[in-house]
């Protein structure tokens, strides 16, 4: 039988991030994956994260992914692939699966972070091939390269809901609706305001009522739902679609932490059957932690950083560090971790509606409803007391209304135009005392794509609008196309008049269009006439 | 086609070589290493298998290993979770038919 020092169940970044740690305290840790790639659900993550630089923000997640594999390596973490771990038994002995083996191993201290698994709902015709979980759809597109489906509806519309409807976008699929039984939007406002200025309908309060079809997925049906959340008779609506996506949250996965023996709790906000830990992630079995997803759902970068404080945890009670080396190194953990755990979104938060923004401006109910700003909204967050924003020369609009946890805007601009402040969950704020040259770094480094270059004077009865572009073809300088609203309707004819691919701005590709100066606060996308959004054909049976 | 030739984010998708392989008894292509799953969706392959009793359609839904919708019969042996099987050249895939092969109509 083979003995560590430290066995981590699960490489995905919670228990990657464990194991690295521990390893750079000396320890021998070995990492078991029941799958054939390391890295978890970050490889599947083509956008950019949020939070601050600490959090690596603005970095796409599978490269934070490369990162940790390579850190992972460096510091002599043994990965195992294709091993599944199946006990947990006394003095912390580990059954493990690897090919049609089974074999023993132990250590003196484990760490579980086996993540957790997607939730589904139930519908007539839900177990048709063509329903999918919304993880399928990223692990057939952003894995192997693979269309899901040629449209798609999505129900759900947590950041897994939004954030996959985009990346269905991105692939070339067609997202037909994204559905919610809730009445307001999940996830940020940011994810949501991009998929609606590609056209995409929101329906909240309504829910799929029946998946159409014989042997595959060839319709669906949606109704409106009551306050109790039952389908009201009359509302159902149709959409020919191949796909159904289904992103309606995530179950911790701690079959082994029960297993163990753990003491465990059911905690809703946790998401389900959760172990009770410490504020490092220890069980109530001394030495046997749990890290990221499965002792809590949240996100990949808190996720990172309770697998470090897990790792360092593990690393103190054997004696691989001090306790003074722990606490301190604890500490800033704690504060990295605790300035993700503010504002709207935070663990705490779920559940709590907000009228108004930490900064005192009610909140856009346009946003939360439709995915998108009205115009009044505009106005009451882009002529805000504490910013002065100019309507001459070129300028950054920032279309970011809630408080979330990310700040790379304000270390983007050089200039100092934009300013976030000590809490990352500030409003981003513009100091327009400060001259924007138009660099665009903001806009590349915005998560939320919710940043604009405007210029009111480019030419008379002209205004340019510099946005964030992702999908293929990428457009070309002096070609024509169709100026979109922020709700994703056409506006009127829009010319490229620049295109910029920089290797800092990271695949988003900036395109600067001429639109009627009028327009200057309403055009936010930029259609082709060959339609590369996936969205074809959709505007004009919207209209 | 089913397959992404170009992504905005991720450029170009690293393929193996690629192989042909059986998918009841008609030829199929797809590449080495990819799972079997992944070459059956790209070929517009949607039921993977009938269940037991009710003689119901599954195919992909969870795609990562889990849920064992997409089994279908490898090379003999039924039960296979074809999402996270790798696609080997020449490989024999049945559709599963409760758990034995389907029988084809030729």
């Amino acid at each position: 039988m083979k003995r560590y020092d430290l066995i981590v169940v699960g490489a995905g970044p919670s228990g990657l991030s464990a194991a690295i740690e521990a390893a750079r305290c000396g320890m021998s840790v070995a990492v078991f994956d029941e799958n054939a790639k390391p890295g978890g659900q970050l490889f599947k993550q083509i956008h950019k994260f949020f939070g601050s630089k600490e959090h690596q923000a603005k970095i796409r997640g599978f490269k934070i992914g490369e990162t940790l594999l390579a850190e992972a390596d460096e510091a002599g973490v043994e990965v195992f692939l294709n091993a599944t771990v199946a006990g947990i038994y006394l003095d912390k002995e580990v059954l493990v699966q690897i090919g049609a083996a089974m074999e023993h191993f132990k250590a003196d201290t484990i760490i579980i972070a086996t993540g957790a698994a997607e939730n589904m709902i139930t519908f007539d015709g839900w177990t048709l091939p063509g329903v999918i979980g919304a993880g399928a759809a990223q692990t057939m597109m952003n894995l192997y390269g693979i269309k899901p489906g040629q449209r798609v509806l999505m129900l759900g519309s947590g950041n897994v809901g939004l954030v996959v409807s985009f990346q269905l976008m991105q692939a070339g699929c067609e997202v037909v609706a994204l559905v919610d039984a809730a009445p307001k939007v999940g996830g940020y406002g940011v994810h949501a305001a991009k998929i609606a200025r590609c056209g995409v309908p929101f329906y909240l309060s309504h829910t799929i009522t029946k998946a159409e079809g014989s042997d595959c997925v060839s319709g669906v049906e949606i109704s409106q739902v009551d306050e109790d959340f039952i389908p009201i008779p009359g509302t159902q609506k149709h959409f020919d679609v191949d796909t159904i996506c289904l992103a309606v949250g995530l179950s911790p996965m701690s079959q082994l932490l029960k297993m163990a023996g753990c003491n465990m709790v059911d905690d809703p906000r946790r998401g389900g059957q959760v172990p009770q830990v410490d504020e490092n992630g220890e069980t109530s079995i001394p030495g046997l932690f749990a890290a990221g997803d499965v002792s809590g759902i949240e996100e990949a970068s808190s996720a990172m950083i309770k697998g470090r404080m897990s790792g360092l945890a593990a690393a103190a009670y054997l004696g691989f560090l001090n306790e003074q080396d722990k606490d301190n190194r604890l500490a800033d953990l704690e504060v990295a971790l605790d300035s993700l755990h503010q504002g709207m979104f935070a663990p705490g938060s779920k559940g709590k509606t907000f009228a108004k923004t930490d900064e005192g401006i009610a909140v856009s109910q346009s946003l939360l409803k439709k995915g998108y700003l009205d115009d009044a909204d505009i106005e009451r967050f882009i002529h805000r007391p504490d910013q002065t924003i100019k309507n001459s020369g070129i300028h950054p609009v920032i279309e970011c209304t809630q408080n979330i946890p990310c700040n790379p805007c304000q270390d983007a601009c050089t200039r100092g135009c934009i300013k976030v402040g000590k809490t990352i969950t500030a409003l981003p704020r513009i100091d327009a005392a400060n001259s924007c040259t138009g660099c665009g770094m903001c806009i590349a480094s915005c998560s939320g794509q919710a940043i604009f270059l405007v210029d009111e004077d480019y030419a008379p009865g002209y205004a340019s609008i510099t946005l964030p572009y992702e999908f293929l073809p990428r457009p070309q300088k002096g070609e024509l196309g169709t100026a979109l609203s922020r709700s994703g309707q056409p506006l009127g004819h829009a010319e490229i008049i620049d295109v910029r691919n920089a290797k800092a701005f990271d695949q988003t590709t900036l395109v600067t269009i001429k639109v009627p100066v009028e327009q200057a606060m309403t055009a936010r996308f930029y259609q082709p006439k060959t339609n590369a959004a996936g969205q074809s054909g959709k505007k004009e049976i919207r209209q | 086609m089913n397959r992404i030739s170009e992504h905005p984010i991720l450029g170009e998708t690293e393929k193996g070589q690629l192989v042909t392989f059986f998918m009841d008894d008609k030829m199929m292509e797809g590449y080495a290493g990819e799972p079997i799953a992944v070459a059956l969706k790209a070929a517009g392959l949607m039921v993977h298998r009938y269940t037991h009793k009710a003689h119901e359609p599954r195919g992909i839904f969870c795609a990562i290993g889990r849920c064992t919708d997409c089994v279908m019969i490898v090379d003999g042996v039924p039960n296979i979770r074809t999402c996270i099987t790798p696609l080997v050249a020449g490989m024999k895939v049945q559709t599963q038919d409760g758990v034995t092969a389907l029988e084809v109509n030729k």
